[in-house]
């Protein structure tokens, strides 16, 4: 560490977003510069709500520390293998810039006052995104509803102590059919050199979106040798994504779930309730109580209800699945017929969209 | 009349710990500021600093995006 300048950043205020582009639900991230603003490499992975050991670790923190001055080392001779690790053009260039965030926050903490207010977060970056695509009437995107897809959404299962080491190849995957093998270490993705799960994230999420496949070029150890394959990711690839952990769901919960919390419901459960195991079940696990996230529970949906049909709908869908259909197919005003199961009942009701 | 004390109190005690809770927030905010600063490793919350120093030295930077928790 005492070989970099230092820098800890505490908010999102005025961040520049034309140079920190990363995954917005973090409370952890990192990124390693040159003084000119190139970028070396992200380091910062998250997969679920509690356990942050699942995703990152010292070990893999030391050797992105190492590869990063290794980068550094050699900067700039090797600056045209960067290229692809620097940021995208964005349309909102701060925070600040986005018409639900505008004038919201001032470009500093206000120490002196209300510090805790004052501070804008992270995760207020991609809620804001997505309102902007929802204000306009827009169907959300998947790379804005999916973003940073962890490795897993193309079958790659990375060691979190290691820099980008394969642990596991899920059968039948893309990275199966690229050729992945276990204990392969990841070298470049798309030409740029990978020093953490984060830069592979961050390669996959620039990949093409869902109206189009993609395809990656990788570099992996394996033993000794240097090995090139190519991971052909199929359409709609991002959709394998499960974003019901991220802080920013929240909000997606409102738009379209008038505030429910829903959850897949078990073998059990389906069997009890006589539910087919490749039809929708989804259960409320949680029902909103404020605001616009009381809509649901304005429009009579209960916790425990099941949902076993929206918007005629009957196919097994997990939450975020039902999000993704409800959040590019439907808009705010809409009001969508649901089936719920309630007490072996069926009961009918409208879900109002937001 | 024993209903209604009893939701008034259990108001009052909700706001106070919602209360409790921002101090205590509050209070690891700035604490967080105090401690990084006196440690003397971090360029705490000042990016032109953080790019200043780096080309002063040619070292690289670490960036760290970290609310305080």
């Amino acid at each position: 560490m005492d070989e970099f300048v230092c820098v800890r950043l505490v908010q999102a205020n005025a961040l520049d977003l034309t140079l920190f582009q990363f995954d917005y639900d973090l409370t952890f991230a990192v990124f390693f510069m040159n003084t000119d603003r190139t970028i070396y490499g992200r380091y910062g992975t998250r997969s679920e709500r509690k356990d942050a050991t699942k995703d990152i670790s010292i070990e893999s923190f030391r050797e992105a520390l190492a590869a990063a001055l290794a980068l550094h080392k050699h900067y700039p001779a090797n600056k045209t293998s960067l290229a692809g690790k620097q940021p995208r053009p964005t349309q909102f260039k701060t925070p600040d810039d986005f018409p639900s965030l505008a004038g919201k926050y001032k470009p500093a903490l206000d120490y002196e006052g209300k510090v805790v207010q004052s501070c804008m977060h992270c995760h207020q970056v991609r809620d804001a995104e997505r309102r902007f695509f929802r204000d306009e009437r827009k169907p959300i995107a998947d790379d804005v509803l999916y973003p940073y897809p962890m490795p897993n959404a193309v079958g790659l299962s990375l060691d979190p102590k290691e820099k980008a080491k394969v642990k596991d190849v899920a059968p039948g995957s893309a990275a199966q059919k690229a050729g992945f093998k276990v204990a392969d270490e990841i070298l470049s993705l798309e030409g740029q050199p990978i020093i953490s799960i984060a830069d592979v994230q961050w390669v996959l999420h620039n990949a093409s979106d869902a109206s189009e496949p993609a395809t990656l070029n990788a570099q992996v150890v394996r033993g000794r040798k240097k090995i090139n394959l190519t991971l052909d990711l199929g359409r709609d690839w991002r959709r394998h994504s499960d974003i019901a952990w991220r802080t920013t769901t929240w909000d997606l919960r409102r738009m379209a779930a008038g505030g429910l919390v829903l959850e897949d419901s078990t073998a059990e459960e389906r069997h009890d309730a006589r539910l087919p195991d490749d039809g929708l079940a989804l259960r409320v696990k949680y029902v909103g109580e404020y605001g616009e996230h009381a809509v649901a529970k304005k429009a009579g949906f209960k916790k425990d209800d099941v949902l076993v049909s929206v918007d005629r709908q009957t196919t097994h869908l997990t939450e975020s699945e039902l999000f993704r259909y409800l959040l590019q197919n439907k808009m705010p005003g809409e009001k969508i017929s649901v089936t719920v199961l309630r007490g072996g009942e069926r009961i009918n009701l409208e879900l109002p969209m937001q | 009349m024993t209903k209604s004390l009893t939701l008034l109190t259990g108001s009052l005690l909700l706001a106070a710990t919602a209360l409790n809770a921002a101090e205590d927030r509050r209070e690891r905010v700035l604490n967080d500021r105090k401690e990084v600063e006196a440690a003397g490793h971090w360029i705490y919350n000042d990016l032109p600093k953080g790019f200043a120093e780096a080309a002063r030295t040619g070292r690289p930077l670490l960036i760290v995006v970290r609310c305080v928790p």
